[in-house]
């Protein structure tokens, strides 16, 4: 039995595998949300609780049969899906889901050090874009989705850059009073839509002549799929899926800027004892 | 402060353990060592072999001799079955995907030809089927189980033999892993077993060409 997807090289079936790893991951991440809930001793309302309920669906989906299992070892679109969900789906959803109270208790306890250094946009911006380049190199990746380790460890980075990227936007702790909201534009356009990492991914999985991993290229096919054109695909998901974020994630901002700057208060209005008036 | 870059370079030890496998390390190596000695990807055979007088059948019913068949051009030959759900469609394919990288008078240079290792359920029809969604210009032939196994034979390949399916009732075929490159004399000279990628056979291909024009592989001319 597998703990974690990856690639194993045998042809692919529709037959349901269990992934222990992936349900133990999952319910560590539901039990951590819900222990920092409880200890702050608030009933949380059911719009973040349903925020919350999909980021962590979307890591499970993402982790679990049959995604986890066709992205790890047979195609590369269903990878990128797995990149999309697990950094640039599930962190923002989580972390808008937490209540203004557990982030309060945060700030009350003065906010440590290495957290405020953690996630600056800078950091986020730079850590998330050098975990695209090092985890779709081939040399790099094409070895490591071949142990559960290596596609645990993808995982897992592609997870924490996406928090540290998606932090300095959602979180209200630490308190960014420069980091105005046409700024967390222009970052999440660099970060993600116009990031000339992406820029360069999506241009080498759409054109190039021949699949860019050997994963994919060599693996059992799937419904026939030409590998050329999985890995087109994919660039394709990269591309359209990161602008899909990109824009809902702006719209997001720009329609809470408005609202802020009219005065009127949405249902998190006093979240975050450290926000900018 | 100091948490953040024992977290990072953590993060990145994983990251270069998890890459750096042992098995796969060995296997570049090897690969390099083999590109800088033959100028190929294809793993060069210690002796050639002849290919053996065996009749096959096309698709369109004509008998050929195997061995008369790959004569006059360089010739890929794969010995393995419709429904293997691995190895053959791979192979098949990225041999297919690196063709069309190259002109149709170098295309027209190459034969490729795909030989059922499962002639029972490997009909005419299917075969037809399966060998055109991958590139109709690729020759299909079927045989006597007698003919396909004195074929293996004389190739130095592993016979092929049923195995048990995943299903009941159902069944795989274990088979040789490897296309054969044939120069025109008859003889094989190299073998690219499973794992030859799209770009390594774009690479190969036009070397393969230069060397079975010159009549031999490059070790014997240069020794």
């Amino acid at each position: 039995m597998q703990w974690w997807c990856s690639a194993q090289g045998v042809a692919w079936e529709w037959t349901w595998r269990a992934y222990p790893g992936v349900w133990l991951f999952i319910a560590l991440v539901g039990a951590a949300l819900a222990y920092a809930h409880r200890r702050s001793g608030v009933r949380t309302q059911p719009w973040r609780v349903s925020l919350m309920a999909q980021g962590v669906l979307a890591l499970w989906i993402a982790l679990d049969w049959p995604v986890g299992a066709l992205g790890g070892g047979y195609l590369a679109s269903l990878h990128m899906l797995q990149f999309l969900l697990i950094a640039l789906v599930a962190p923002p959803l989580i972390l808008l889901g937490i209540h203004e109270e557990v982030w309060d208790r945060l700030a009350r306890r003065a906010v440590p050090r290495w957290l405020t250094a953690a996630t600056t946009p800078l950091l986020g911006l730079v850590t998330l874009n050098a975990v695209i380049v090092l985890t779709h190199l081939p040399a790099i990746a094409d070895p490591m989705m071949a142990t559960q380790l290596g596609s645990f460890a993808i995982d897992m980075l592609w997870l924490a850059s996406g928090t540290l990227f998606w932090w300095p936007l959602v979180a209200p702790v630490p308190a960014r009073p420069r980091f105005v909201p046409p700024l967390r534009m222009g970052y999440l356009v660099l970060g993600i839509m116009f990031s000339p990492v992406t820029i360069v991914l999506v241009a080498v999985l759409v054109f190039n002549e021949h699949p860019l991993f050997a994963t994919y290229e060599l693996a059992p096919r799937v419904g026939g799929l030409d590998s050329v054109l999985d890995h087109q695909i994919a660039g394709l998901l990269m591309s359209v899926g990161g602008a899909v974020i990109t824009l809902v994630g702006m719209t997001t901002i720009f329609f809470r800027w408005a609202r802020e700057s009219e005065g009127v208060h949405g249902p998190d209005a006093n979240r975050g004892v450290h926000r900018p008036a | 402060m100091r948490t953040l870059p024992r977290v990072l370079l953590a993060g990145a030890l994983l990251l270069v353990l998890t890459a750096c496998d042992r098995g796969t390390a060995a296997e570049r190596d090897a690969n390099a060592r083999r590109v800088a000695e033959t100028g190929l990807y294809g793993h060069r055979l210690d002796s050639a072999r002849v290919v053996p007088a065996v009749t096959l059948v096309d698709l369109h019913g004509t008998s050929h001799d195997l061995a008369q068949l790959t004569r006059g051009k360089l010739s890929l030959l794969f010995f393995g079955y419709t429904n293997c759900p691995d190895v053959c469609p791979v192979h098949m394919t990225n041999i297919a995907a690196a063709m069309r990288a190259f002109s149709w008078a170098r295309r027209d240079s190459i034969r490729v030809i795909f030989v059922t290792t499962d002639p029972q359920r490997d009909t005419t029809e299917r075969l037809r089927e399966w060998i055109g969604s991958i590139d109709s210009t690729f020759l299909a032939l079927r045989g006597s189980q007698a003919a396909l196994d004195s074929a293996q034979r004389g190739l130095g390949l592993a016979e092929a033999m049923r195995l048990p399916g995943v299903h009941e009732g159902d069944y795989q075929v274990g088979h040789a892993g490897q296309v054969l490159a044939v120069f025109p004399d008859g003889t094989v000279r190299y073998a690219y077993p499973f794992g030859i990628r799209q770009a390594e056979w774009v690479h190969d291909l036009p070397k393969l060409l230069a060397y079975a024009a010159a009549g031999d592989a490059p070790a014997s001319r240069e020794g």
